[in-house]
């Protein structure tokens, strides 16, 4: 039984390996996006900049046939390759990614992913730059999140707030709400997800046991749960002395197996020492018999 | 016995144990062969040193390739001088005296190139003294590295002490000895004239050292095991990896002490000295580890594979039935099974069979170091993600591969100038051990 499931995952992980190595295959809507403005020197500047920072660790110098060693090869991003792709095809490769590339959809605006492509493209003499298309005004939700402690309610208290048409400000209802807290890997959620009354809060409960720091202050985010990104939303964070306050020391600052040299337990130090200094006292002994052998002949001879 | 009886067997002892020591063509054609292979072998090193460890095959999943499998061999090869000196000795095994000569200098060659296989693996050797700057008391990289340095000294000494007396008689009956030796035994026999003082010094030294070579022995290949068994990967988390490694030296090292012995008793006509008996002896000591052996390797096996958790489970299935199946039987069956079937009868444990299975035995003993090392890395819990084929999948290189020979023929190279400029078998105790109370030193 245990042998058939075996079996089965490395099935499933030659299938997985080789569904990865597939081509990578843009829609052909997307193939046909154009940037919304024309391409200029600053653009190409900040799209350098972009470039050495994010890019260059895998993609190597321009036209310098250096990328990093990896499969699939990420190849240069001067050469004909990617050259020869629409500006589109290649917004959207740096928009979604495919492992081990990045995305960064998250990671870059779309301004920044159209610098680099300006960037990218400045290394083309044959390039044209197809007619920009501006882009369609945005007209789902624009959120804003604040968040506070109150003391009464004994709660974590988040505001949300939105643009409206008119350009006034105005509390946004029906907004779904996550809270994390900060710990050692990673964000921890703080309750359910909850959705904003019409005087646009939500009120999360603290757990009274978290631990904070000395002082016990927890770091606090906020964000709307958005998964179809039909919003524009802005998160809330905050620094909050409600955890309990806690002063653990590191785990290298007490004496331990894992610890430093200087933190080695004490008996480690005492049971290593004492066994080479007693095993060489004894060497040293012998040697010293050896010695003197020697000496005892003399009288005989 | 007569007084006459008396000098005959001394001198005839004398010179059927000394008779080789003398530089012969022989010896110079073996000793450049073993010479224009090491050269060969040091400029491999040289590409390594110029061009970093990436000339070998390691890489990021099995960073532990075969330099680290050939030092764990060489570890466990030099502990047999601990089985027979030490255990065998101290219990009041007669028979193993014209032994414990070839035992000791296998120990002293084997655990003097251990050392500096380690350092075929350092990327940068300049930095060696940083092991002992920087370790960590904590560290059992830094305990092996103390034990390793500690066992070599104990063995060193022990292979020297009997060989006080030793000097002492050839220098002074020996008319072939080469010029430029005379000079370098006298030094050495420390003016030994065989007073009760000198001789009351000398057992209460080896005794001193039989006894501390037991724990120092002990803790070289545990510690040894332990770089590994601390490491909580399939393969390796493991409690009897301590007497598992332990067992695992006392068959390769009665191996290679049996293979020895063969050499010896050949070229340097022993034959009255190492008999039958002593093949057939040495045939049970090997029976009897590798008995021990194939008991904690049906345990290191048996277990994790009745539980079949899930890394145990992808690792045992490489070695049983995967990539490592070939070499896992034959090492298993054919370095451990076979052997002990054979050796359990008579006829297979005279001098000539029992040579041809102790070869099969050091081979399978070092393809089992190899299979212990290499396979476990193979197959890490969080696998390193999207990197090229060969990152993940270990094969040594011709650079590395050379590399790995070089300690070998600096083995050989040791054992054969110990072997050629002092007596194999121990001189004076084989005369005290026939009867022979009183030789005389003036
Ligand atoms: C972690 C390494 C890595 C980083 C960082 C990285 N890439 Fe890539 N990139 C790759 C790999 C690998 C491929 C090839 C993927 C494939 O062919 O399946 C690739 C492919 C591409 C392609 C398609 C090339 C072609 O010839 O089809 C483009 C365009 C690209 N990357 C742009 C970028 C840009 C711009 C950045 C920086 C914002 C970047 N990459 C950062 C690894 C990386």
């Amino acid at each position: 039984m245990r042998f058939k499931n075996l079996l089965i995952i490395i099935f499933i992980c030659s299938v997985g390996t080789r569904v990865a190595a597939q081509t990578w295959i843009v829609p052909d809507d997307q193939k046909a996006v154009v940037a919304p403005v024309k391409f200029t020197p600053d653009m190409q500047k900040q799209g350098e900049q972009l470039y050495s920072k994010n890019c260059q660790s895998c993609h190597g110098n321009m036209g310098k046939d250096n990328w990093a060693k990896l499969t699939p090869p990420p190849g240069d991003l001067a050469k004909d390759k990617a050259q020869k792709q629409t500006d589109g095809e290649i917004f959207y490769r740096i928009t979604t990614g495919k492992i081990p590339m990045p995305e960064f959809r998250n990671i870059l605006s779309e301004d920044e992913r159209w610098s680099l492509i300006a960037f990218m493209r400045s290394f083309n003499p044959k390039y044209v730059q197809p007619n920009p298309v501006a882009k369609a005004a945005f007209t789902g939700r624009i959120v804003t999140l604040a968040m506070q402690y109150s003391d009464p309610m004994k709660k974590v208290l988040v505001t949300a707030t939105e643009q409206l048409k008119d350009g006034q400000k105005g509390l946004a209802s029906g907004v779904e709400v996550m809270l994390f807290v900060k710990r050692y890997f990673g964000k921890m959620q703080v309750g359910d997800i909850k959705t904003t009354n019409a005087k646009g809060e939500a009120a999360f409960e603290f757990p009274a046991d978290l631990p904070g720091n000395k002082e016990g202050y927890v770091e606090l985010t906020a964000t709307v749960n958005d998964p179809k990104s039909v919003m524009m939303t802005t998160p809330a964070n905050a620094n909050l002395a409600i955890g309990v306050p806690t002063d653990k020391p590191s785990l290298t600052a007490t004496r331990a197996w894992w610890s430093t040299r200087a933190n080695a337990p004490v008996w480690i130090l005492l049971t290593y020492t004492l066994s080479v200094l007693i095993v060489w006292g004894f060497i040293g002994y012998i040697v010293m018999s050896i010695l003197r052998i020697k000496k005892l002949s003399k009288g005989d001879a | 016995m007569t007084m006459d009886d008396n000098k005959l067997t001394i001198d005839k002892i004398t010179a059927d144990l000394t008779h080789h020591i003398r530089i012969n063509k022989g010896f110079l054609l073996w000793m450049g062969f073993l010479t224009v292979s090491l050269l060969i072998c040091l400029y491999a090193y040289s590409l390594q040193l110029r061009n970093g460890l990436g000339v070998a095959g390691i890489r990021d999943f099995v960073t532990w390739g075969m330099y680290l499998s050939n030092f764990v061999f060489f570890v466990a090869a030099s502990l047999i001088g601990m089985l027979i000196s030490a255990v065998l000795g101290l219990i009041g095994m007669k028979w193993l005296t014209p032994i414990t000569r070839i035992a000791e200098t296998i120990a002293v060659a084997f655990a003097a190139v251990a050392g500096l296989v380690i350092v075929s693996d350092m990327g940068r050797p300049e930095r060696l003294a940083y092991v002992f700057i920087y370790g960590r008391p904590q560290s059992p990289i830094l305990w092996d590295v103390t034990v390793i340095t500690t066992y070599f000294v104990l063995s060193l000494l022990l292979l020297f002490l009997p060989m006080i007396a030793d000097m002492a008689i050839i220098h002074r009956k020996v008319a072939s000895l080469p010029s430029w030796l005379k000079p370098i035994y006298k030094t050495l026999s420390l003016n030994f004239t065989d007073q009760p003082e000198q001789n009351k010094i000398i057992s209460r030294s080896i005794r001193i050292l039989l006894i501390l070579l037991i724990p120092a022995a002990l803790s070289i290949h545990t510690v040894t095991s332990w770089l590994f068994a601390v490491t909580s990967r399939a393969g390796w988390d493991s409690t009897v990896f301590g007497p598992y490694f332990v067992s695992g030296a006392f068959v390769a090292g009665s191996a290679a002490v049996i293979i020895a012995m063969y050499f010896f008793r050949k070229n340097y006509k022993l034959q009255d000295y190492l008999t039958d008996l002593h093949f057939n002896n040495m045939g049970k000591v090997l029976a009897t580890v590798s008995l021990v052996y194939l008991y904690f390797n049906i345990n290191e096996f048996l277990v994790p594979g009745y539980k079949l958790k899930r890394a145990d489970a992808v690792h045992l299935q490489e070695l049983f039935a995967g990539k490592d199946a070939l070499m896992f039987w034959l090492v298993q069956i054919g370095g451990l099974i076979l052997p002990i079937l054979f050796l359990l009868f008579r006829r297979f444990r005279k001098p000539g069979p029992v040579l041809l299975i102790s070869i099969a035995v050091l081979i399978g003993a070092w393809f089992k170091r190899y299979l212990i090392v290499i396979p476990t890395q193979e197959h890490p819990f969080l696998p390193i993600q999207h990197v090229p084929a060969n990152f993940m999948h270990y094969s040594p290189t011709l650079i590395e591969t050379l590399i790995s020979v070089a300690p070998f023929i600096l083995v050989l190279i040791i054992i054969t100038l110990i072997s050629k400029f002092f007596p194999v078998i121990p001189l004076h105790e084989t005369a005290v051990e026939k009867g022979i109370d009183h030789i005389k030193f003036d």
